[in-house]
C-alpha cells in the first residue's frame, strides 16, 4: 500500500517549479504516475508531497510548426499512438507509443513521466536519441532546451534540475530519403534492448549519407553510438548491409549491457546486433517502398 | 554475485595489515559506508551501508564478525543486515589475501555479495553495476591511502 | 469530518464525485487511496481483482470513460468526475447479460474466473472500438491480460463469438 502524501494540484508550471523548489526532495512531480506509484507501492521510494501536474493546462498537444514536431511532456502513450500528426510525419515514434508496456500503461502514462522517471527498460528515449530531438525543461522563471544525447545521466537520472518541469519534447521533421526504424525484444514486461535506426540514402538512393544508431534498455540508460554510425556512413547500400554485422558488434559492446535477470551480457549485446541488422534491413525496405513501414516492431 | 579484484599497493605488508584493522580509516575507503565502530577488536564490528540510485536509497546497518585471520596474510569475514524500509537483506562473505611480490603488497579480495528480497528482483542489474564500480573506487581509495598520495 | 494526522503528511480528504456502472457517489478519499481499493472495499465491488498490482496482469482493470486503466496503480481521486464501468456494470438493468458475457460462458473462456472480470471490459473496450476484429487483432489487443488457465484460445473464441452477436443483434435493431 502506498503511504501517506500530500497532493499539490497547481495550476501552472511555475506555480509546480516553486513547489519542488521549495520541498526539494521530499516533492516530486506527478502525472501518470504508472512508475512512479509502482516504486511507492513498494516502498522503494516515498514522497511526502506529490505534484499533481494534470491540471495545468495545454502541455499534452501534438503540434507542427515551423518544421518541428512539438510533443507536450503530458501526452499519454495512447494520444501519440493515435495521433495523426505523429502518424503523418513520424510514424516510427507511433508505432514504438502502441507498443509501451500494456494497453493500461498507455491509457495513463505519459511521454514527459517516462523520459523523466529514466527507467533503464524504456522505449521513448532510445527512439528520440537518433531523431535530433531536444526536451524543453521550465521552471519559474526559466526555460531550456537540453538536446536528447544530455538528457539521460544514469539509471533513473537525467539531467532535470529539481526545480525543472519537462513540459515538451521536440523533434525535426524527417529530411527526404531518410527512414526509421525500433525495435526491440523482450520476453518480461518490459524490454529487455532496443535499437534504433536513422538512416538517410544520397540523392541516388544507393548510398548512405547519415546514419545514427542508439541503444536503450540493456545498460543504465539509452545512447547514441557514434562508433556504429561511422561505420554505415558515407558507403553503399550493399557494403553498408555487410557493415551493420560489425556495426552491430561494436554498438552491442557500446551498450553497457550487464547480466541480470533480463539475460546475460553476451546475450543482450548479441540481441543488439541482431536487431540492429533487422532494424538496417526494415529501414531500407522502408525507403525503397517509398515510405510504408514493413515488418514488426518486435525484432 | 561475485567479485574478485587484485590490488597493488606500493608499501609493506605490515603497513597494509594494519590499516585493514584501523576502522576508522579503513571505511574512509570503501564507498557508502557510514559509522563503523569496533564491538570487539578483531572479532566483531558494525558499519551501516548507504547507497543511492538516482531517488532511491538503501541504508543496510550490517554486523561484521571476523571469522578467521592469520597475522599479515589472510582475513575472512562475514556481513549481513537489514533494510526494513525496503524489505530487503544483504549477506556479504569477504575473503582477503596479502601477499609480497617483492615490489609492493598484493591485496587479493574475493567479495560473495547477496541481495535478497524486493531489492533483489527489482535491482539486480543496478546493484551489480554499483558494486562493480564500488569495487573500482575502494582499489583507488586503498592504493591512495596507502602509496602516501592522500 | 475526521482528520487523521500522521507524523509527516497531515490527513488530507479530497471530495470526489465519480459514477461507477450509471450510479453517483460523493465520497472523500485520501490522496493515497488505490482505485482498485475504493472500488472494492468501499464500494463492495469485487469483480476487480488484486493479482500481480504491478499493472502487468490486468486482472484489476476498469473502465475509465470507456478505456481501460490498472486500478491497483490508479490513485482513486484520479476518478473523479469521470464514469467507472466495472464487470458488475456490464449486465443490463434487467439482468440481460451482455453479448460478452453470454459468449465466454457459452465458449468455456473461463476456469477459475479470476482473469475474467479484466478480459471481458477489456474485450469490451475492443469490440467497441473495433466491432469485427481479426484473430490477430484481438490477440494483439488483449496481449496486457494475462490468463494463468484457459490458455487463452477460448477467451479469443469468446471474444470472436461475441463480435459476432453483437453483430447479428444491432443488424436486427
Amino acid at each position: 500500500m502506498l503511504k501517506r502524501f500530500r497532493l499539490e494540484e497547481p495550476e501552472s508550471v511555475k506555480e509546480a517549479s516553486d513547489l519542488l523548489g521549495r520541498h526539494g526532495e521530499s516533492a516530486r512531480i506527478y502525472a501518470g504516475g504508472t512508475e512512479l506509484l509502482l516504486a511507492m507501492k513498494e516502498g522503494l521510494i516515498h514522497y511526502e508531497r506529490l505534484v499533481n501536474i494534470k491540471k495545468i493546462r495545454n502541455l499534452d498537444q501534438v503540434k507542427l510548426d515551423d518544421g518541428v514536431i512539438h510533443i507536450g511532456a503530458l501526452a499519454t502513450h495512447r494520444q501519440l499512438a493515435c495521433s495523426d500528426i505523429l502518424q503523418e510525419r513520424l510514424s516510427a515514434f507511433v508505432r514504438m507509443e502502441q507498443n509501451v508496456a500494456n494497453i493500461r500503461v498507455r491509457e495513463v502514462g505519459t511521454l514527459g513521466g517516462n523520459l523523466s522517471f529514466a527507467e533503464p527498460h524504456a522505449d521513448p528515449g532510445t527512439l528520440l536519441l537518433v531523431l535530433g530531438s531536444k526536451l524543453i525543461a521550465e521552471k519559474a522563471s526559466s526555460k531550456r532546451e537540453i538536446p536528447v544525447e544530455k538528457f539521460f545521466v544514469d539509471a533513473y537520472e537525467t539531467c532535470l534540475e529539481e526545480d525543472e518541469i519537462l513540459t515538451a519534447v521536440e523533434a525535426p521533421l524527417l529530411p527526404p530519403r531518410s527512414s526509421v526504424a525500433y525495435l526491440k525484444f523482450g520476453y518480461l514486461e518490459r524490454p529487455s534492448v532496443g535499437v534504433a535506426l536513422f538512416l538517410v540514402l544520397d540523392g541516388g538512393g544507393r548510398s548512405i549519407a547519415d546514419a545514427r544508431v542508439a541503444v536503450g534498455c540493456a545498460g543504465p540508460r539509452p545512447k547514441r553510438v557514434e562508433e556504429a554510425e561511422a561505420l554505415l556512413k558515407g558507403i553503399g547500400l550493399k557494403e553498408a548491409s555487410r557493415a551493420v554485422e560489425k556495426a552491430g558488434e561494436i554498438a552491442g559492446h557500446a551498450s553497457e549491457a550487464i547480466s541480470d535477470l533480463h539475460g546475460s551480457k553476451d546475450y543482450k549485446e548479441h540481441i543488439v546486433q541482431v536487431l540492429l541488422k533487422r532494424a538496417f534491413h526494415q529501414a531500407l525496405g522502408q525507403s525503397q517502398s517509398g515510405g510504408k513501414d514493413q515488418g514488426g516492431l518486435r525484432g | 554475485m561475485h567479485f574478485e579484484r587484485e590490488i597493488e599497493i606500493k608499501n609493506s605488508r605490515e603497513k597494509v595489515w594494519k590499516f585493514l584493522w584501523d576502522v576508522d580509516r579503513f571505511i574512509t575507503c570503501v564507498p557508502g559506508c557510514r559509522e563503523a565502530n569496533t564491538v570487539e577488536a578483531g572479532k566483531s564490528y558494525t558499519a551501516t551501508m548507504v547507497e543511492k540510485v538516482g531517488p532511491f536509497r538503501v541504508e543496510f546497518p550490517l554486523q561484521i564478525e571476523v571469522v578467521e585471520s592469520q597475522e599479515l596474510s589472510h582475513i575472512k569475514a562475514r556481513a549481513s543486515g537489514s533494510d526494513g524500509k525496503v524489505g530487503s537483506r544483504m549477506k556479504v562473505e569477504l575473503d582477503v589475501h596479502l601477499k609480497d611480490n617483492g615490489q609492493a603488497t598484493v591485496l587479493s579480495l574475493g567479495l560473495n555479495v547477496d541481495i535478497l528480497g524486493k531489492l533483489a528482483t527489482l535491482g539486480h542489474s543496478i546493484i551489480k553495476r554499483k558494486a562493480d564500480q564500488a569495487m573500482e573506487e575502494f582499489a583507488q581509495a586503498i592504493k591512495n591511502r596507502l602509496e602516501g598520495v592522500s | 469530518m475526521a482528520k487523521v494526522m500522521s507524523r509527516r503528511a497531515e490527513g488530507q480528504l479530497i471530495p470526489i464525485s465519480l459514477t461507477v456502472n450509471g450510479a453517483l457517489y460523493e465520497i472523500e478519499v485520501e490522496p493515497n487511496e488505490l482505485l482498485l481499493d475504493v472500488i472494492r472495499d468501499r464500494l463492495g465491488l469485487t469483480g476487480a481483482k488484486r493479482s500481480c498490482d504491478v499493472q502487468v496482469c490486468g486482472a484489476c482493470t476498469l473502465l475509465l470513460d470507456g478505456r481501460p486503466v490498472s486500478s491497483c496503480t490508479l490513485l482513486a481521486f484520479e476518478a473523479r468526475d469521470r464514469e467507472v464501468l466495472t464487470i458488475e456494470g456490464l449486465a443490463a438493468q434487467n439482468g440481460k447479460l451482455h453479448p460478452l458475457q453470454e459468449a465466454f460462458i457459452e465458449h468455456g473462456g473461463f476456469q477459475c474466473g479470476f482473469c475474467t472480470p479484466g478480459m471481458i471490459l477489456t474485450a469490451k473496450t475492443l469490440l467497441d472500438e473495433n466491432p469485427n476484429p481479426t484473430e490477430e487483432e484481438i490477440i494483439q489487443f488483449m496481449q496486457g491480460n494475462i490468463c494463468r488457465c484457459t490458455g487463452y484460445k477460448k477467451i479469443i473464441e469468446s471474444i470472436t463469438a461475441a463480435a459476432k452477436k453483437i453483430k447479428a443483434s444491432s443488424s436486427r435493431t
